[in-house]
Parts: C-alpha cells; sequence; structure tokens
C-alpha cells in the first residue's frame, strides 16, 4: 500500500504542476477569441482563486506523499 | 445503578439542548446565505446593468463566488478567534455580522436609483456574508463534536450537517410563499427583499438561544490548564504533521464533498430552471420535496459512520455520485424535452399582440401555448421592447440589441413530477453520505488546541471554492458547447464534467489515504 501511495504521490505532483499552464493556455486563447466581460471575469476568478488553490495544494500533497507522510495512516 | 442512568439522561438531555441551540443560528446562517443565491437571478436585474442578461447574470454567479472565495478568510480569521478565546463567543459574533449583512443587503436602494452604489454596496455586504460563514460552521461543528460523547459523535454532528440543507428548504420556502401570497410583478419589483428582512428577526432568536449557551467543556479545561494555542494559523498551516492531515481533508473529502452537495442541490434546482425550463413553482416545490425526503439520511449516515467508519460511507457517495449523475441527468432532461413529445396541435393558442407603452418603450408581448400527448404544457412568452425615440432604436438595432426577450416555461404532468423528485431525492441521498459523517471525520483529525483553525480552512476551501463554483463553471461549460451564439448547447449535460472530476479525483485520494479508524478527541 505504502508503494501505491508514493507512486500516487508522482501523479498527484504532476497533476498540481501540469494545470498551471494548462489554465493558463485556455484562457488567453478563450480570451483573444472572445475579449468580453464575462470572459474576463470568470477566468480572473479561475486563474486567481481555483488554480492556485488546486496546484499548491496536489503539489504539496503529492510531495508528501512520495516522501511517505502518510504511510502510517492505515 | 439508578444514579447512572439519572446521569446519562441527564447527560443526553444536555447535549441535545446543545445540538438544538447550535444547529438553529447555523441554520439561519444558511438560509441567509442561500436566498442570495436563490434569488440571483432577481438581484442581478436590481443591482447590475441590464444591456447584457448573460452578463447580468454571471456578475450575479461572481459575487456568489465571492461569497464562497472569501469564506476561507472567514474560516481562518474566525477559527483563529475561537481557538484563541473560544467557540461560543467567536460563533456568536458571526450570527451577528452575517444576520446584519443580510437584513441590509433587503434594504439597499436597486441600480436605477443609486446606480454604480447599488453593486458595489451588495458586493461589499456579500463578502461580509462570506466571512461570517466562515467563522459559523467550523465553530458549531468543532462545538458539538466536544460536548458530544465518543462513540456517538457522528450522530451528534450530523445535526449539525442536517442546517446546511435545511437553510436551503427554508430560503425556497420563505421566498416561495412570499411569491405566492405577492404577484409575481410585485415580488420582482420591492417582493424579493421580504426574504432578507425577514432574517432580522431570526437572527434575533437565535442570538437570544446562543447567548444562554456554555462554552465547550474540553476548551474550557484546556485554558484552565493553560494549554491553548499562542497562534492557532502557525501551528495549523505551518507544522508539518498538521499541514499534511489539512491537506488530505481538502483533497480526500471536502473538495469531493462540496462538489456532491452543491450538485445535488444547487445545479438540479438551476438545471430543471434552465436547461429543462420547468416552471418555476415546480421546480422549487421538486427541490424542496426531494430536500424534506432526504434530509433525515444525514443523521441515519452519520449514526453509521459511527458503527463502521467515515470513510467507507463518504467515499461510497462520491462513487456513486461519479458514476451516477450522468444517467440521472440525462433522464432528467429526457423528462422534460419537447423534442421528444407529440404536440396536441388543436389546443395550441397563440394570443394576439399585446403592445403597451411603458415609459419610452413600446412593448409587444405575444404568449404561445401548447399542450402534448402526454400531459406536459408549455407556456412561450415572447417579449420585444422597442424605444419610441428613432434615434436610440437605430442604435440598439446596429448593435443588435433589440432582440427579444423569451421566457418559457414547462408544467409537467404529475408521474414526470414525481420521478423528477426522485431523480433529485437520489442525489440528496448522495449529499447525505458524503456530508452527513463529513464535521465529525474534521473534528477528530485535528487537536482540540487548533481545531477551530483547522477544521474550519479545508471545510471552506472544499465547501466554498471548489464546491461555490460549480454554478459559474457548470455554466460555463455549458456555454462553451453550443455551437455558436442562441444555438441550443450540443450537450446540456457539459456542466457535469466538472462536478464528476473533482468527485473523482477526491474519492481516489480519499479512498487511498484516508483512515477508516475514529479517532477519540484529545483535550489538547
Amino acid at each position: 500500500m505504502s508503494a501505491i501511495k508514493k507512486i500516487f504521490g508522482i501523479l498527484w505532483t504532476l497533476m498540481g504542476v501540469g494545470i498551471v499552464p494548462l489554465v493558463i493556455k485556455q484562457a488567453m486563447k478563450e480570451i483573444a477569441a472572445k475579449p468580453s466581460e464575462e470572459n474576463w471575469i470568470f477566468w480572473s476568478i479561475v486563474i486567481v482563486v481555483l488554480m492556485p488553490i488546486i496546484a499548491f495544494s496536489l503539489i504539496t500533497f503529492g510531495v508528501f506523499a512520495l516522501k511517505g507522510e502518510y504511510d502510517t495512516i492505515e | 445503578m439508578a444514579r447512572d442512568n439519572a446521569y446519562q439522561t441527564e447527560e443526553v438531555s444536555s447535549t441535545r439542548r446543545v445540538i438544538a441551540a447550535s444547529s438553529v443560528g447555523t441554520l439561519i446562517e444558511w438560509y441567509d446565505f442561500y436566498i442570495f443565491g436563490t434569488l440571483a437571478k432577481i438581484i442581478s436585474e436590481q443591482f447590475f446593468p441590464k444591456d447584457n442578461p448573460t452578463a447580468a447574470l454571471l456578475a450575479t454567479l461572481a459575487t456568489f463566488a465571492a461569497g464562497f472565495v472569501v469564506r476561507p478568510f472567514g474560516a481562518l480569521f474566525f477559527g483563529r478567534l475561537g481557538d484563541l478565546i473560544g467557540r461560543k463567543y467567536t460563533f456568536l459574533v458571526t450570527l451577528v455580522i452575517m444576520g446584519g449583512s443580510t437584513f441590509a443587503i433587503g434594504l439597499v436602494p436597486g441600480y436605477k436609483v443609486i446606480g454604480f452604489f447599488a453593486p458595489a454596496i451588495v458586493f461589499l455586504l456579500r463578502l461580509l456574508q462570506g466571512l461570517a460563514l466562515g467563522g459559523e460552521y467550523g465553530g458549531a461543528a468543532t462545538y458539538v463534536a466536544e460536548h458530544s460523547p465518543a462513540g456517538r459523535r457522528g450522530f451528534w454532528t450530523s445535526f449539525i450537517q442536517t442546517t446546511a440543507t435545511l437553510g436551503l428548504f427554508l430560503a425556497l420556502g420563505i421566498i416561495l410563499i412570499v411569491r405566492t401570497t405577492l404577484t409575481v410583478p410585485v415580488f420582482e419589483d420591492w417582493g424579493w427583499r421580504i426574504p432578507f428582512i425577514v432574517s432580522a428577526f431570526l437572527v434575533g432568536v437565535s442570538i437570544f438561544i446562543r447567548m444562554k449557551m456554555s462554552e465547550s467543556p474540553m476548551f474550557v479545561k484546556m485554558k484552565k490548564e493553560g494549554k491553548t494555542s499562542k497562534n492557532p494559523l502557525a501551528e495549523s498551516f505551518k507544522q508539518k504533521d498538521n499541514l499534511k492531515m489539512v491537506l488530505i481533508a481538502l483533497l480526500g473529502a471536502t473538495a469531493g464533498q462540496g462538489v456532491v452537495w452543491y450538485t445535488g442541490q444547487f445545479y438540479a434546482l438551476s438545471f430543471l430552471q434552465n436547461a429543462c425550463n420547468i416552471d418555476f413553482e415546480q421546480s422549487n416545490t421538486i427541490i424542496l420535496i426531494a430536500l424534506v425526503l432526504g434530509t433525515p439520511f444525514f443523521v441515519i449516515f452519520g449514526a453509521l459512520s459511527d458503527k463502521i467508519g467515515r470513510k467507507y460511507i463518504m467515499m461510497a457517495g462520491m462513487l456513486i455520485a461519479v458514476i451516477a449523475y450522468r444517467p440521472i441527468y440525462t433522464m432528467m432532461y429526457n423528462a422534460a424535452d419537447l423534442k421528444q413529445k407529440t404536440e396536441v396541435v388543436e389546443q395550441t393558442k397563440i394570443s394576439e399582440p399585446k403592445v403597451e407603452v411603458k415609459g419610452t418603450d413600446t412593448v409587444t408581448t405575444i404568449v404561445t401555448k401548447k399542450t402534448f400527448s402526454d400531459g406536459t404544457t408549455y407556456k412561450e412568452t415572447v417579449k420585444k421592447t422597442i424605444p419610441l425615440d428613432e434615434a436610440k432604436r437605430a442604435k440598439l438595432e446596429a448593435a443588435g440589441k433589440l432582440k427579444p426577450e423569451t421566457k418559457k416555461s414547462v408544467i409537467l404532468p404529475k408521474n414526470l413530477y414525481y420521478n423528477m423528485i426522485a431523480f433529485v431525492f437520489i442525489q440528496v441521498i448522495f449529499v447525505t453520505m458524503v456530508y452527513g459523517p463529513i464535521a465529525a471525520f474534521l473534528v477528530e483529525i485535528f487537536p482540540t488546541r487548533i481545531r477551530y483553525t483547522s477544521m474550519s480552512l479545508p471545510y471552506h476551501i472544499g465547501n466554498g471554492v471548489f464546491g461555490g463554483l460549480v454554478p459559474l463553471i457548470s455554466t460555463r461549460l455549458v456555454e462553451a458547447s453550443r455551437p455558436g451564439p442562441g444555438l441550443p448547447p450540443s450537450d446540456p449535460l457539459a456542466g457535469l464534467w466538472y462536478p464528476i472530476l473533482i468527485a473523482g479525483v477526491s474519492f481516489v485520494i480519499g479512498s487511498l489515504y484516508i483512515s477508516n479508524k475514529t479517532n477519540n478527541l484529545d483535550a489538547e
């Protein structure tokens, strides 16, 4: 079980790192295609609020899992 | 023996008083919070420029989200206070802030009267509501848990868990009563303010009840021994041992729970009204009945979690929700899809155009009524507003802003109405599975000295940010599936991908990393 937790730790870290360029690229694409107020509001909320929370928590959690911090939890 | 029994009876009775006093206040806070979301469309018309209805609605949803996004800050601010000075006074303060802000929203003049100040004031008051709610829930859950006997904590805290749904129920109920008592135009003009103003009375009663409560016994003991935390924020989030539990609580439990909660209640209502075009009264009663039928299951799953563990129930709820959402919503959509029904053409009625002069505009209204072979009825009201002033009309025409406003309303026959209740009820069951045991789960993984702070943050990020953004992100996903402006979405269920993805990830993390063992609450 500990090995699986650690392997998944790599996955969570990669997901956390990967989400940042993915979201920013999509936001730039959509705002460039239609620079409306609603587009700006939506992507601002996603980039300023949601993305940092997901990225930070997944990366930190992934690193902890990789280091075996959760191995003792059964 | 008799003395033991008397002591136990006294203890149960005291716990019941604690639960009742805590729950009433929390319920009212949820009520205050949800009337804003439930009246989003009207608030959008009252406080935001009307030029673009989608922008106005999104502006309201953004305000809605702002209310949710500030919740984590409220959790940090009041959580810290609760761990420093005590649970009782902290959640008394949150109640006063919440009640005051809600009452004030009901009194703010509209955009037509005070212009930009109207949305600005409403926005600020909404932020205050978010802050107050951020401090309330963690305090109530901690307070009740610290009064509950070991082995029954899931059961007792589940009553606090019912308050969010009952608060929504109360909000929908009061709105429905006010709306049906007044006429629709009067409700949309000023009647919508009544549910906000009613809050002042409810909060007053709740403050009176809470003033009589005593402090949590664990906190009192810790304070006497001088063991309270000097810096709850640093202890909660800078110490690795605690931070790792905060992360597991967020990613493995509250994020998934948050999206399941909002999908099963708010998204379901929005889907019924906007994707299925179900009549306002019918869509609200569908949700109300499903909530009433589903609410006891919070307590059932809370109590069950004392026996078989919190993890299994929460994870099962998330997994079933992920698998079942699309089939359930497909059935909901099909039940109201007029393209799949046979129209009884001879019963179709199209009214003569009704032309009225309203202020500086000419308003032309045409009403079409259709009946279908399964008993479904459909009413479409097309309203075209044209300015009397030629220059203004030409300007709006050139900008493509003279499009008619269309209101669609589907009324389902009894059998399909009951089916809809069943579909929403199933989703409420998912909600009760993930939400019923979660307060007990959260309080048990953090130590008493920093419990209020530590449990509040993951709860409010999970519910406020991940869950609270369900309406905004799901609306956006449906909009993105439209092949062109004004065309119907290619996938009306596209909005479900967000909750499915978040709950799916949360299920995997929770299953792998969360323990099913029930921890005892320590006194430190």
